[in-house]
């Protein structure tokens, strides 16, 4: 594979152009092209196909679109060009499984294959949940808690000395080692020292913040994965390659991150699909990452549980893991706050979308209005329980499910439902689960689920 | 061609993206003896009011949008100085300084926001990302905006919301201007918390709600 030297070097010598030119000129045209050139065509009575020579039509589409598209430096106002060669050689090698934790914890997760049955990786928690200090390590406690996670999403607690820490601020600095060093705490109260943090440093909006929690006096280790993310679309800046060079310097896993917006420049569906496949590609060759995270987002909803997002994720993940076996762990935004049918419902249409396409799973984030305090670890042992059952479906046999899971939510993303917060599920101080009718929902929302043709069993 | 004829290629030329069409068409309005304001409003406007329907319904995304406001600039460098020797100006919705709060780079959201704001008649001054708030303020202040739009994306840039009206209000030209804030970190009790006039979830309540509150005002 290319050089990460010859990458950044591209950052510093590639074609001058603006970013409106960049987009306007180059980025949109040289797209509509490719769809028009591959005829990709979405199809909305399929939001979970099978189809193979789908997957790698659009895997093909999307080489050609990088190579021709490049990525943007905003720093440099150049463009990065990757040649198809490059591109192809980067692909084939990928890494196919990267490493995670210590100890018992100390974990593979891998690319899994289309209609592939075995269990995927449960990624758990979430990063843009705002989280007051007092229930912080509860709320990781309750996540390492969950038997079968496999690793950790910390959440974000930018409360400092009872203030919010601006961005980029030292407040940020010493928030960001805070909450990296109660989340580690927490992990070891649950008995899981080694569990893996896969979010890195979610307090911290810049290199300076994310490099000094690094440090490994505050519990992080290179088993661990380091956010790096390139801003929609296909900016790739000095700050990120920061990120990388250091990461690369001390070993360390990367995750490269993307969130294409569907209704931006990508457009719908067919861009925005092409789109999920380059980040990958990008993720690979540019910011050197051992496992991708995928996060296609509705500009306009918020979420990621629409009909054409599911189409996105599950033909993207397709297309990767039948030509780049890179693996991915992949983000639902979700409309329904915690709790709420809508959010159980979008979860389990995207997990199945997911998890019989090959790629992992991160439990869904409730996204409309992010209220803090909102991540609940009994949703995320549901998130569990319904990737576990989609794995032991094909695509053809979940497709239906999906359907119906649709019809359930699919008019509720306009105006989603609020949900719960910790503090009305769970007692603060102990950390047990107290509110009965949350629970009871949970049982009866398994119940539905299964009923629809999700095998699901409860595990807690 | 007649007026009618004319009008109506002229909405097309913006539903079809065509920059060069708009301009000729301009031209050839202006030629033909017709008004450039009713060029304008009966012609392209029309365009541009079927491009607002059509990204609200997902048929069309942000290129679509970037281009047909591309397509009505280039019609108005022919239209606009002709409406000018006729002493007279085009009716606008308002005038809105716009940006990504300083700390905060990200771009897409503010981007459609503008966008949407321009092909609905306003006059956008869009400043960029990361700006500094008393590029805010002097840019409001220079151009006699009146509405300030501030978006962040990230929970620790919210406050770059709340430093521009609390510089406002410490100058004393707060109700000069319509503060809106919006973006994936707000929500309406943050609004609500910093004395914002108007919260927007996404680009087109911005619309809707900055449309209606300048109408409210002038009402006054």
């Amino acid at each position: 594979m290319l050089s990460f030297y010859e990458v950044i070097d591209r950052a510093v010598t590639g074609q001058l152009m603006s970013d409106q030119d960049f987009y306007l000129k180059h980025y949109v045209p040289k797209l509509q092209k490719v769809i028009q050139k591959y005829k990709i065509k979405y199809n909305p009575d399929t939001p979970l196909p099978s189809d193979d020579a789908l997957a790698d039509t659009v895997f093909d589409a999307a080489v050609e679109f990088f190579s021709e598209a490049g990525a943007y430096c905003p720093d440099t106002s150049r463009v990065l060009r990757f040649s198809k060669e490059e591109i192809l050689q980067a692909a084939r090698e990928a890494p196919p499984e990267a490493t995670f934790g210590e100890g018992p914890d100390r974990m593979v997760m891998k690319s899994r294959k289309p209609d592939d049955h075995s269990e995927p990786w449960y990624h758990l928690g979430g990063g843009i949940y705002t989280t007051s200090e007092e229930i912080f390590m509860s709320v990781i406690e309750g996540l390492a808690n969950i038997r079968k996670a496999n690793s950790l999403s910390i959440p974000t607690s930018i409360r400092i000395k009872g203030k919010d820490a601006r961005v980029r601020s030292p407040q940020e600095v010493l928030a960001t080692i805070k909450s990296v060093t109660m989340a580690r705490e927490a992990c070891r109260r649950a008995g899981r020292p080694g569990l893996p943090i896969l979010n890195g440093i979610s307090t911290a909006t810049g290199p300076i913040s994310m490099f000094a929690a690094s440090h490994p006096q505050f519990g992080l280790r290179p088993s661990d994965g380091f956010l790096v993310d390139s801003l929609a679309e296909m900016v790739v800046d000095f700050e990120a390659l920061d990120k990388v060079a250091f990461y690369t310097s001390i070993g360390a896993n990367i995750g490269s991150t993307s969130t294409p917006l569907y209704g931006g420049y990508n457009g719908g569906s067919e861009g925005n699909l092409i789109a999920t496949v380059v980040y990958n590609l990008l993720g690979i060759l540019v910011f050197r990452g051992t496992y991708h995270y995928n996060a296609p987002l509705h500009t306009k909803l918020r979420v990621s549980s629409t009909r054409p997002l599911l189409w996105i994720i599950a033909v993207a993940n397709q297309a990767l893991h039948r030509n780049a076996p890179y693996p991915t762990v992949n983000l639902p935004y979700l409309g329904g706050g915690p709790g709420t049918d809508c959010y159980y419902y979008e979860m389990a249409a995207y997990h199945a979308c997911v998890v019989t396409s090959g790629g992992n799973i991160l439990s869904g984030h409730p996204s409309v209005a992010v209220e803090p305090d909102t991540l609940i670890p009994l949703d995320h042992v549901l998130n569990v329980e319904a990737a576990e059952a989609a794995s032991a479906l094909t695509r053809k046999e979940a497709n239906p499910v999906v359907l119906k899971f649709l019809e359930k939510y699919e008019s509720q993303l306009k105006d989603p439902p609020k949900g719960y917060t910790y503090q009305q599920c769970y007692d603060v101080e102990s950390g047990a689960l107290i509110n009965k009718e949350y629970v009871k929902n949970a049982d009866r929302i398994r119940a539905a689920l299964k009923e629809c043709g999700l095998p699901v069993e409860k595990s807690a | 061609m007649h007026e009618e004829e004319i009008l109506e290629k002229l909405k097309d030329s913006i539903l079809q993206f065509d920059e060069e069409g708009a301009s000729e068409l301009s031209k050839e309005a202006v030629a033909a003896g017709i008004d450039p304001l009713k060029a304008v409003d009966d012609g392209l406007v029309k365009g541009l009011d079927i491009i607002g329907e059509k990204y609200e319904n997902d048929e069309i995304f942000l290129p679509e949008l970037m281009m047909a406001a591309n397509t009505f600039q280039t019609a108005m460098q022919v239209l606009e100085p002709k409406i000018m020797e006729m002493g007279k100006e085009r009716t606008k919705k308002g005038i809105v300084v716009f940006g990504t709060v300083k700390g905060d780079i990200h771009k897409i959201g503010k981007d459609i926001v503008t966008l949407l704001l321009k092909t609905s008649g306003f006059e956008v001054n869009d400043l960029g990302e990361d700006v500094d708030l008393f590029t805010f303020i002097e840019t409001a202040k220079k151009v006699n905006a009146d509405a300030i739009g501030l978006s962040a994306l990230l929970t620790s840039t919210l406050s770059g919301q709340k430093d521009v009206i609390d510089t406002l209000t410490q100058d004393g030209i707060r109700e000069k201007f319509i503060v809106m804030v919006g973006g994936g970190a707000t929500t309406p009790e943050w609004a609500e918390t910093i004395g914002a006039d108007l919260y927007a979830e996404n680009a087109q309540v911005a619309v809707r709600k900055l449309t209606q509150m300048l109408k409210n005002r002038r009402k006054k």
